[in-house]
């Protein structure tokens, strides 16, 4: 084992602290990627799952609701469906509006605007999700009946089986999803025949964006390509997976997510570093006539400084761990409360390579403390 | 002696040479002269004890000898190296890596290693393949007397053995060159005299030419010559027999 390895492993109380703060950037860093990367699969939840291969929407739109005008002109649904590849296409319709808890009592009256998406509420159809149960369909294809996810139950004041109005209509709450949190709006899923009874049912010239199966067996990205080679500006077709990364990308091109990561970014490297140099420092310091005594010897400067560069390598290495453990813990703690935590591995590799950075970057700096390691001055 | 010796020059042969050399040490706006002229030269088998009050530039006379502390004027040629003091950091580096042993007053052993791992870090830097590295590790411990405790760190060892452990870290590299700084005075005396026996063995049986600086008027009885150095200058040098069985009381 190495010198500056088994020091590391031997005197860790004396390098705690630049371990601890390299953990601390690390989960200041991850766990806000984690949570905007949980936010943004929640943000693509209803792409992700969905059960079609192909979305058709507008030119320019990323997203099936959130970013802009996404539908297209009715017309376009036998276009889509002339492709021999097309097994199904149905608009995802959508509305949003007022919804308000029914209290009793002079409790206080919650009022929250939310977004209303649909399903066909038939088992198989292309608009349902590929998590949902039939059970959950089942319950859906009431009248009425809306479904909320277990995040929104609290903002929206309600819980299952409770009855809240809707635009001035009464609805059912007759189902809790789970796995849909929203943090911009609450979202209610209710069936397509629910929002016609609602009378907010698309009937004009326009529909929402489609929902299309192909064939077992066709390729969707191919079918993508022949669709949009025919659309001439009025439509574009995405896979599903090209839709979801356009999705989180349009996310994270909205500035303040931008701001806050590149801020907490910066403030992870600038504390990691200053701690962690500091930490290195006196760490050399207290063996520095053990290294004045290898110069005694013969050994040069430049072996010292790579002990020293090897060192804040193994101390950048345990801070990555200590890292991990710490956002795990988190991670654990938002799921438990329902919050869902993403990490996508590009991410959290670098994050690893910013420790290890900020780790080799301390150690740099700290090489100065070994021009004190004078074998002269340990002649006395 | 153990296998691994190398026998260096021939015993009474020169082995170090210095002329007039002159170091000052600047305090506030005036020089300090510590080393005024001082001429020095120490042989391959002898042990060579250079004595004086504290401040009197003895330890800086072996900084300057053993290519630590560049003096302000004179020369040191050493071994084969014509004007050691001419050549690159780098060239005294190396030259101290090859052939000089250093043992300290105070020990300056990593907490972190033991005993075996001490003495090889030196051996891998020296360039030695790990598994003779280890094999002339544990025959430099064996022969201070630390067979039995390859494995310990420092922290469980005593003041004596931890100084054995920096002789043997010095006597590893089969140095021509051993300095030794006051290498007795952190230690009682039956350790102390255990200390100075191994620095005589090294003279003796490595060849070695050891430099011993000491304020320990005791210790004159292992050595060959005696330097009395006092304010920068040489007092007397004397030559005598050394008694490799003499005594240390405590102290």
């Amino acid at each position: 084992m190495s010198l500056a390895l088994s020091t590391l492993l031997y005197e860790w109380r004396r390098y705690m602290a630049a371990i601890v703060a390299l953990a601390f950037s690390g989960l200041l860093v991850l766990a806000q990627v984690g949570m905007f990367m949980g936010i943004g699969k929640a943000f693509t939840a209803t792409i992700d799952r969905a059960r079609a291969d192909v979305m058709v929407l507008a030119p320019g739109s990323t997203g099936l609701f959130n970013g802009g005008p996404s539908g297209v002109p009715r017309r376009i649904m036998p276009v889509v469906q002339s492709h021999p590849d097309v097994v199904a296409v149905a608009d995802l319709d959508g509305s949003g509006g007022r919804w308000q808890n029914v209290v009793e009592g002079d409790a206080a009256r919650k009022t929250e605007f939310v977004q209303v998406t649909i399903i066909d509420a038939v088992p198989g159809a292309v608009t349902v999700p590929t998590d949902y149960s039939n059970d959950l369909i089942e319950a859906l294809r009431q009248p009425f009946g809306v479904a909320v996810d277990e995040t929104a139950l609290g903002r929206l004041g309600v819980k299952l089986g409770d009855k809240a109005i809707y635009n001035g209509k009464t609805v059912r709450v007759v189902a809790v999803t789970r796995g849909y949190p929203n943090m911009m709006q609450a979202g209610v899923v209710m069936s397509r025949d629910t929002l016609r009874m609602l009378g907010e049912a698309n009937t004009g010239d326009r529909v929402g964006p489609l929902m299309v199966s192909t064939k077992p067996g066709a390729d969707p990205e191919h079918v993508v390509a022949q669709l949009n080679a025919q659309s001439r500006g009025q439509f574009k077709a995405w896979t599903r997976a090209q839709l979801g990364e356009a999705n989180q990308a349009a996310m994270f091109k909205e500035s303040f997510i931008v701001i806050m990561l590149g801020f907490s970014l910066f403030l992870g490297i600038l504390i990691g570093v200053a701690i962690t140099w500091q930490t290195l420092r006196g760490a050399i310091m207290a063996n520095i006539k053990e290294f004045a005594s290898l110069r005694a010897l013969g050994v040069s400067m430049g072996s010292l400084r790579a002990v020293v560069m090897e060192l804040s390598f193994w101390v950048g290495i345990a801070g990555i761990l200590a890292s991990g453990v710490l956002t795990w813990a988190v991670s654990l703690l938002a799921t438990s409360s329902g919050l869902t935590m993403a990490f996508p591995i590009p991410m959290v590799a670098g994050v690893c390579v910013m420790l290890l950075v900020i780790a080799l970057a301390s150690g740099f700096l700290s090489l100065g403390v070994l021009k004190k390691s004078q074998p002269a001055d340990l002649l006395r | 002696m153990n296998p691994n010796t190398v026998t260096h020059g021939r015993a009474g042969t020169s082995a170090i040479d210095a002329k007039g050399l002159v170091k000052r040490f600047k305090t506030g706006r005036t020089f300090i002269e510590v080393l005024k002229g001082v001429d020095f030269d120490a042989r391959h088998g002898e042990m060579t004890m250079v004595m004086g009050p504290s401040g009197s530039g003895k330890s800086t006379l072996v900084a300057a000898l053993s290519g630590l502390l560049k003096p302000d004027e004179g020369r040191v040629d050493a071994l084969d190296v014509d004007d050691l003091w001419d050549h690159s950091a780098g060239r005294i580096d190396k030259f101290r890596l090859d052939n000089c042993g250093f043992i300290f007053q105070g020990f300056n052993l990593f907490p972190a290693m033991n005993a075996t791992q001490q003495v090889m870090t030196v051996l891998k830097y020296q360039g030695v393949p790990k598994d003779e590295a280890r094999r002339r590790a544990v025959a430099a411990l064996e022969e201070v007397g630390l067979g039995a405790r390859l494995n310990q760190r420092p922290d469980s060892l005593s003041g004596g053995e931890k100084q054995r452990i920096a002789i043997a870290r010095a006597l590893a590299k089969d140095p021509a060159l051993l300095f030794a700084d006051e290498p007795t005075s952190a230690l009682d005396g039956e350790n102390g005299q255990v200390v100075i026996r191994l620095l005589r063995r090294a003279a003796t049986e490595h060849g070695a030419a050891v430099i011993c600086v000491t304020h320990d008027p005791r210790l004159e009885a292992w050595a060959d010559r005696v330097i009395h150095i006092e304010d920068g200058r040489i007092l007397d040098d004397q030559r005598r027999t050394p008694d490799p069985n003499a005594t240390l009381g405590s102290h």
